[in-house]
């Protein structure tokens, strides 16, 4: 450049004026190019809305199978002569299952329908009749005699076929299922017998064990959840509050406070698996709280939500205007007067969007919680009462989840998406709760 | 006395003190509260902070340090021979506290007395079927040793207690009379109210540097422990992961590469999903998209960042997995063996992070003066010009911090690879092999039952280490160069 | 490539006083709501600095940047009316902007020199129109502009250096040299010095007074007495309304509406 001659001619362009109507070769060509260029970025919005249905199709179409369960209903009397026989002989159950195998014959036979099947498929169709009937009966003396309609749960393989999980072709005889039960499903759910009804004990049940995947329930996981997320915000709302009025109002700039401002960036982006492994080297192993318990969870999820807390209420705290601070001062107020007294209550409404928004990630943590031993534990329980709540052992929704996708029987995947979608609930009402204060206290200054 | 009893009684101290303080300050001048140097309710709160602050500090310090201190002097009194190593020594100790709980359940049930839970003359046999009837079940390793150990660690244990909340309330006692001695009406209680405040606001502010010393001190005392036992160069290069279960039999091969290796590849293809979709997602909302598109399209991609990660492993394991399997498998092309495959988990991380990147982007963009803009299109430039040739040229360095921190959280993702790519560690290349990460390791060498001092379940913590190391650095570069950035148009 | 337009710069060259350039008629532009300038006829004259005067909000920076369809990037903008550069409508729907704004080039109140080298800064308007065939009649052009800017001295030894390294007045040069680089026809400033020292000022003033020789240029300017320096044609706006149009010393010494008379006084502004 530098060895070009300073001769150059003054000479302004040599081509020739162009018109601007006309568009020569090359603006056509820069045009093209800006058309693929937007139409790349709009490509890009599409494949990720396209993600994102994709997900909330298979999350639907897998979960809601979850939320219904099949009943065969079969309406029928027993005597009281049938009773007392039944009550005098020592195998008792299996009389009540030959009642309740009789009644469904008839009612098969009502509508000319001609299957043959033993009191072993019934057994794998909806497991023990016979003890229910029993229960029944005998805390319901007065019902005998007259016609009771029964609905008994189907196995989880009965709901899988009617489903569709489970198909002719996919189904390898077990003891669980049998191909000829099948027939007999046909022949049932053309009779009428087969019902779907909502499963009121999947919302309010417990974990069932690795082989009942029909009777498992997420309530006692909630719950869980419920009390660590109470940990979480007994713990992180006071301290991260805390922790942003000094960082924002009253931190000196020195060497400490650059520390702490360095922690808090860097352990909002430390992997949550991590956190875990603190769980589990200090709560468990050194300070011997115990395992599986909500409390311990809840300190994990405190420790990893407090970076998020701290930056949302560091932001809260600085859109309040200075001019506010000034007039408390102005007045008299102590440095700590004027923040309590005036900064605090109106940044309350940004702090407590963040929080919620914090509790809402902490809600679907699931990695830290394997490694303080939520996942190994089946909750098959509900705590007994509100403190032991907090250190009995459970689960929480997303380490039930996670168990139930780990489990080998296919049952239980139905379950893990049914649970996702009772999780994804609970997330989106507390997102909309954040949306809504922020629209209902969102001040301008 | 339960712990709960005791903070009850704490905190109807400071109640109690807080109206003797005020009303203390309000005699000391005669009733006219002009003449205190701060509002009555000022040193009320300061007598009540008195009471609690220190009496509660011991509180929470006694909790932390009795269990230890018991342990060891339990351990120190076992006879010689009782414990084999320091494997089976957690192992003795965890026996002795299950038997001491148990022993504790008995008595408030009534199945046994206390004279017989602590008589240092009771049978093992006698008790062990008492014990199995309030739900204790003892395994075979449970012996009179054992017994005698948890009798004293009943008893030392009862007593800490008893000490405890003598002390505890002692100390509370004692804060609420000095306080109050203090309060007349010259004393300055607001301003000692208000430093004991902010000393509390930068003890919460201090939360976060115990945090990450909590993180270093758990990581490093048991990667120390690791390398111990197991050589730190065969981790760190060795070429094959082959853990032997449950710690008994056959030596482990413990190499962190195929780990590593298996994170890396998994980070990268996720990385290439999401940054080029999630850069022009973010190039076209800030750029071309009309406020009514943005303010529709914005929102639903961010959805994908709401979504928790368990969800995203669960749509790997059962939607992504198969699909991919139906096209690439033996059915297909013939590549794919299983539905966890590196692309599989690589895949529905993409989608994970392209929310991530897009916002990212998109606030650095929006960074860019206008005038940048205008000057170009001044020139004559069209959009896509000045945004390649202007617009990212001056971003580059806050994406490529972005795109440092997608990966950062790439590289620390658990969920989806645990779920998603597979439990096999190995040194390929082809993406449609099942392969593992470090994070899945972390998890399956620590939810086994692998006894916690074997080398097998403490490579966990080293894998931990390296997990933290490699995430840290990635953040603290990212985050200077973001930094870096926006200093540049401040 | 129409006759007309070779003709009229035929006539320019012969008789640069007559050649009008730029035409505008009952030109309206909304934003939004508001109505910003209200029809506004103004003829703007090759060879020529026109100034645009005004106190702030009267309009004088949005209709400059009606000139080169710069309103285009804000969307809430509407413009109505007819601007013709050289006889042809530049909102007709045919007229690409990107062409428009190669032939009417900008200079903004604040000097933005992009985050590049001065070099690539210069080199950037003819790389995107395709003006050099080469390295080398790159390197040409930039050192041509870079000298019409009058800057060349100042940083001949660092073209590689990045252009946010200059001072205020030197970037506005350089901003100046940017524009020229892509041999526009006409030229528009808005408040080019608003932002720089008096030296500085003196320095681009005097660099507007040479590109006279061969563009038009248009100057918005809060400063009358820049106005009067620089400028042969003088507008003056107010609230939106195009007052009084004519020769710059006419303006100063003896207006004709009493409102610009008032302005320059000092009584309204």
């Amino acid at each position: 450049m530098t060895d070009i001659s300073a001769g150059v001619p003054p000479t302004a362009t040599t081509e020739p004026k162009t018109s601007l109507v006309a568009s020569d070769a090359r603006t056509r060509r820069r045009n093209a190019a800006e058309k693929r260029f937007r139409a790349y970025g709009m490509v890009a919005i599409g494949v990720g809305l396209f993600f994102l249905i994709v997900l909330a199709v298979s999350i639907v179409r897998s979960g809601l199978p979850a939320f219904t369960e099949t009943v065969l209903s079969v309406e029928f009397t027993v005597s009281e002569e049938q009773f007392e026989d039944a009550e005098s002989q020592i195998l008792k159950t299996a009389v009540y299952e030959a009642i309740f195998v009789n009644a469904l014959n008839e009612q098969l036979q009502a509508k000319n329908l001609d299957v043959a099947f033993d009191a072993a498929a019934i057994g794998r169709l909806v497991g023990k009749p016979g003890a229910t009937i029993r229960t029944f009966f005998r805390e319901n003396g007065d019902q005998l005699g007259q016609p009771v309609n029964f609905d008994l749960t189907a196995a989880s393989r009965v709901d899988g076929y009617i489903n569709g999980r489970v198909t002719r072709d996919t189904l390898v005889d077990s003891r669980f299922l049998q191909g000829s039960d099948l027939d007999l499903v046909d022949a049932l759910i053309e009779a009428g017998i087969v019902k779907e009804r909502f499963n009121w004990n999947f919302l309010t049940g417990t974990d069932s064990g690795v082989d009942n995947p029909g009777g498992a329930g997420i309530g006692a996981s909630v719950i869980g959840s419920f009390f660590m997320m109470l940990v979480v915000l007994v713990l992180s709302l006071p301290i991260g509050v805390a922790a942003s009025i000094y960082l924002e109002e009253f931190a000196p700039k020195n060497r400490f406070t650059d520390l702490i401002e360095v922690n808090i960036s860097n352990l909002a982006a430390v992997p949550s698996i991590v956190f875990g492994i603190l769980g589990l080297a200090v709560f468990i192993q050194f300070m011997h709280l115990p395992q599986s318990a909500p409390l311990v969870g809840g300190l994990v999820l405190t420790l990893m939500t407090l970076p998020t807390i701290i930056i949302s209420t560091r932001a809260s705290l600085k859109a309040v205007p200075p001019s506010i601070r000034d007039a408390a001062l102005g007045v008299g107020a102590s440095k700590m007067q004027a923040v309590f007294h005036h900064v605090l209550p109106l940044a309350a409404p940004g702090i407590l969007t963040g929080t919620i928004i914090g509790l809402a990630q902490a809600l679907g943590e699931t990695a830290p919680l394997l490694l303080i031993g939520m996942v190994g534990y089946v909750a098959r329980e509900y705590p007994e009462a509100f403190l032991s709540g907090f250190v009995e052992p459970n689960s929480a929704m997303p380490a039930q989840i996670y168990t139930w996708a780990s489990r080998a029987d296919a049952g239980f995947y139905e379950k893990a998406w049914g649970g996702i979608i009772v999780l994804l609930i609970f997330l989106l009402a507390m997102n909309i709760i954040a949306v809504l204060l922020r629209r209902r206290f969102e001040r301008r200054w | 006395m339960p712990v709960l009893w005791i903070l009850l009684i704490v905190f109807a101290l400071a109640a109690v003190g807080y109206v003797l303080g005020r009303q203390r300050a309000v005699q000391s001048v005669d009733g006219d509260a002009r003449r205190l140097h701060s509002l009555p309710s000022c040193y009320g709160t300061n007598v009540a902070l008195f009471a609690l602050i220190p009496a509660l500090t011991v509180l929470v310090l006694w909790l932390l340090v009795q269990p230890m201190i018991i342990s060891n002097s339990v351990v120190s009194n076992l006879p010689e021979g009782a414990v084999a190593d320091d494997g089976s020594l957690s192992l003795v100790m965890s026996d002795v506290r299950r038997v001491a709980d148990g022993l504790s359940l008995a008595v408030s049930e009534g199945e046994m007395t206390q004279t017989v839970a602590t008589s240092p003359g009771t049978a093992f046999e006698d008790v062990a079927e008492t014990l199995a009837s309030v739900g204790v079940v003892l395994g075979s390793s449970v012996d009179t040793t054992v017994l005698r150990a948890a009798q004293e660690y009943r008893a030392m244990t009862s007593t800490g207690r008893v000490a405890m909340a003598f002390l505890v309330i002692l100390i509370a006692v004692a804060g609420l009379t000095f306080a109050l001695r203090m309060t007349q009406g010259r004393f300055r209680a607001r301003t000692m109210v208000e430093r004991v405040i902010l000393a509390l606001l930068i003890g919460a502010a201090s939360v976060a540097i115990l945090t990450t010393i909590g993180i270093v001190l758990s990581l490093v005392f048991n990667t120390v422990e690791f390398f111990r036992l197991y050589p730190a160069s065969e981790f760190f290069f060795g070429t094959t992961w082959a853990p032997s279960f449950s710690g008994r039999g056959g030596a482990s091969d413990l190499g962190v590469v195929p780990l590593l290796w298996g994170t890396l590849y998994i980070s990268l293809i996720a990385l290439l999903v999401a940054v080029p979709i999630g850069l022009f997602a973010a190039i076209y909302l800030s750029e071309y998209a009309s406020p009514s598109v943005r303010g529709f399209a914005k929102p639903l991609l961010e959805i994908l960042a709401g979504i928790p990660t368990i969800v995203y492993g669960l749509f790997a394991l059962l939607t992504v997995g198969p699909l991919l399997l139906g096209v690439f498998g033996n059915d297909g092309v013939g590549w794919m063996q299983g539905g966890t495959a590196v692309m599989t988990a690589g895949l529905v991380m993409g989608i994970m992070l392209i929310p991530f990147v897009s916002s990212l982007s998109d606030d650095i963009i929006n960074a860019v003066p206008q005038a940048m803009r205008d000057g170009s299109f001044g020139l004559g430039a069209t959009k896509s010009e000045t945004i390649k040739q202007v617009v990212l040229p001056a971003a580059l360095p806050g994406i490529v911090g972005a795109i440092l921190l997608a990966a950062s959280r790439a590289i620390g993702e658990t969920m989806i690879v645990v779920l998603g790519a597979g439990a096999a560690a190995k040194l390929s290349l082809n993406p449609f092999e099942a392969m593992t990460t470090v994070t899945a390791k972390i998890v399956s060498q620590l939810t086994g039952d692998a006894d916690f001092a074997s080398p097998e379940a403490l490579v966990a913590f080293a894998l931990g280490m390296t997990l933290f190391v490699i995430t840290l650095g990635l953040n603290v570069i990212a985050l200077y160069v973001v930094r870096k950035y926006r200093e540049q148009y401040e | 490539m129409a006759d007309t337009s070779l003709e009229i710069a035929e006539a320019a060259q012969q008789d640069p006083e007559a050649a009008i350039k730029i035409k505008s008629r009952g030109v309206q532009v909304y934003y939004a709501d508001n109505h910003a300038i209200i029809d506004v006829d103004v003829d703007i004259l090759d060879k020529t600095v026109t100034a645009f005067i005004g106190p702030s909000g009267c309009g004088k920076s949005t209709f400059l940047r009606c000139l080169n369809r710069m309103n285009d990037t804000i969307d809430v903008a509407r413009v109505e009316g007819t601007i013709t550069l050289d006889g042809e409508d530049i909102y007709d729907p045919a007229v690409d902007p990107v062409q428009l704004r190669a032939k009417v080039g900008m200079v903004f109140q604040k000097p933005n020199p992009f985050p590049k080298s001065i070099y690539d800064n210069v080199a950037y308007g003819p790389k995107i129109h395709g003006l050099a065939r080469n390295r080398a009649e790159l390197d040409e052009i930039v050192e041509r502009a870079l000298r019409r800017g009058a800057i060349w001295d100042e940083v001949k030894d660092r073209l590689h250096a990045p252009g946010t390294g200059l001072s205020g007045g030197q970037q506005q040069r350089l901003c100046i040299a940017r524009a020229i680089a892509t041999e526009p026809e006409v030229l528009l400033m808005d408040e080019p010095c608003s932002a720089l020292d008096p030296i500085a000022t003196a320095q681009v003033e005097d660099l507007i007074d040479e590109l006279r020789q061969n563009y038009s240029v248009v100057i918005v300017t809060h400063s009358m007495q820049q106005a009067a320096r620089v400028s042969q044609k003088t507008a003056f706006f107010h609230l939106g309304n195009l007052v009084e149009y004519g020769d710059t010393e006419q303006i100063f010494t003896n207006p004709r509406d009493s409102r610009t008379e008032s302005y320059i006084t000092g009584r309204i502004g």
